[in-house]
């Protein structure tokens, strides 16, 4: 396992040009934009997916049918690639919280506690991109990956709107109730998410593994 | 330690039924063309592809029982995979120390030295000749009871060639209880190297020998229409048709020497001896 960990972290040494442009529009849009939440989730959700280019990087050339005569299985290696993923999407989302909370010291825009509800709510949506995008990547690999991104995005919009939709032919103003629930509240919904999402996650993983040990190379 | 019985594998245009045995000290070769079915064999009993029928055994266990802790006694190397080629060998140096609990670093970094491999420079930009020793480096260094070698030496050069059957033999002679299977479809390489040598075409083997033998009691009979009329067949295995006459495969040598003194009996090489074997007829 921390073989895989670290051929990864060689491979990602590809992309640090890519990671320092990610980090340089994180600060810039920290410092120039008052939404901070976008630059929180930006990072986010951004960082925790490189763990998809190096299954990228696994594939070319046929490379994983070395990798698989490696004395590891394939569920370690699944294992491995979520474990990457949480490793990574965990680093940035503190990163990207100390980075906006130094820049909010200065500009004072919000009261740390709303910079970290924030960021707790960015949580479940970094662990649900990342169980959808995973099992993607490995059934389908890159090119047809890359189109697994787009549909998947466009599903969460989509059901995002419809929620909506649905709420306001109610006449249930979600934005209104979001806006005034008590902070208790907003502690539970948070609490309730991050557990949701981390079943689907949980879930996802077993999904992966079942996808690799049926594959050919 | 290797065993296979009547593995099978079935794809729209090919079909695999193959049994082989590769004992402990020995070096086997599995030839064929291309396509005869070597990879697909390999990869087999790599675990990379599901096997139709058949059993296959490593260590005396059977593969669907092989551990990770089993798989750190196999080296091996996959003709068209490999490290991605976006590492260097200073990348790969942690993970194979932490992948396998008996890599010699020391021999690792002596060898890469030895072939003057750059350590920075990215696998991809490595000729094709340093990538196939990178390759077998890797098999060869962390302690294998066994080698399973997929096209080791295929494009290189005859040097290159050599300086890698010489890692080979290097690392059989560090104890004489490990094992290699190797394949390839250039003969010559084989025939320095392995004790027996398995033939295979078109899925099946046709053929297992060991080499000595196959040098030694192999020959081509070269023979006119009524030479080939009065010969006694029973120790020919296969005949073709010729400007000349006949051309036919004996594995008893010395029988036809002894009894027909006026037949050209020629020294077979294993090339002559692959093409008798598939495009000759069957007495």
């Amino acid at each position: 396992m921390k073989g895989l960990l670290i051929k990864d972290f060689k491979l990602m040494k590809e992309q640090k040009n890519f990671l320092l442009i990610i980090l340089i529009i994180t600060i810039g849009m920290s410092l120039f934009t008052n939404d901070l939440s976008f630059a929180l989730g930006f990072l986010t959700f951004i960082v925790s997916l490189f763990s998809l280019s190096t299954i990228s990087y696994d594939e070319f050339d046929n490379g994983n049918a070395f990798l698989f005569t490696l004395p590891i299985t394939r569920s370690k290696y699944v294992i491995e690639k979520y474990y990457l993923s949480m490793i990574l999407g965990i680093g940035s989302w503190i990163l990207s919280i100390c980075i906006i909370s130094i820049v909010n010291i200065f500009r004072n825009l919000l009261p740390f506690s709303d910079v970290l509800m924030t960021a707790l709510f960015i949580l479940p949506f970094m662990l649900l991109i990342q169980a959808i995008m995973i099992p993607f990547q490995l059934k389908f690999g890159g090119e047809k990956g890359r189109i697994a991104i787009i549909a998947s995005i466009g599903a969460l919009l989509l059901s995002g709107i419809v929620l909506v939709k649905i709420a306001s032919f109610f006449n249930i103003d979600i934005i209104f109730i979001l806006n005034h629930l008590p902070v208790v509240s907003m502690g539970m919904l948070v609490s309730i998410l991050i557990i949701v999402a981390g079943m689907l996650w949980f879930i996802s993983l077993k999904i992966s593994m079942s996808i690799m040990n049926k594959k050919e190379f | 330690m290797l065993k296979i019985e009547h593995l099978q594998k079935h794809y729209d245009h090919f079909s695999l039924d193959c049994s082989l045995e590769i004992k402990e000290g020995c070096i086997t070769g599995l030839i064929g063309q291309n396509g005869a079915g070597k990879s697909t064999t390999f990869k087999a009993l790599l675990g990379l592809i599901s096997m139709d029928g058949g059993n296959i055994s490593i260590f005396e266990k059977d593969i669907h029982d092989i551990t990770d802790q089993d798989k750190e006694d196999i080296g091996v190397v996959l003709s068209d995979s490999g490290f991605s080629g976006y590492l260097t060998i200073q990348d790969i140096l942690p993970i194979l120390r932490n992948l396998y609990k008996r890599f010699d670093e020391t021999l690792f970094l002596k060898q890469v030295h030895r072939f003057q491999l750059p350590l920075d420079k990215k696998i991809k930009d490595f000729s094709t000749g340093m990538k196939a020793k990178l390759k077998v480096l890797v098999a060869c260094t962390h302690n294998a009871r066994l080698l399973i070698l997929d096209e080791p030496t295929a494009g290189l050069d005859v040097i290159a060639r050599d300086e890698l059957l010489e890692i080979l033999r290097e690392y059989m002679e560090a104890d004489e209880t490990r094992s290699i299977l190797i394949s390839s479809h250039i003969s010559s390489d084989l025939e320095s190297l392995c004790d027996d040598i398995y033939m295979i075409h078109e899925g099946k083997i046709i053929m297992h020998e060991e080499t000595d033998v196959l040098l030694s009691d192999y020959a081509l009979l070269k023979l006119d229409e009524d030479q080939f009329e009065k010969l006694d067949q029973q120790y020919i295995l296969r005949f073709k048709k010729e400007s000349y006459g006949y051309s036919a495969l004996t594995n008893q040598k010395q029988f036809y020497i002894e009894n027909y003194p006026s037949i050209v009996i020629e020294k077979s090489t294993i090339d002559e001896i692959i093409t008798m074997m598939v495009r000759g007829k069957e007495k």
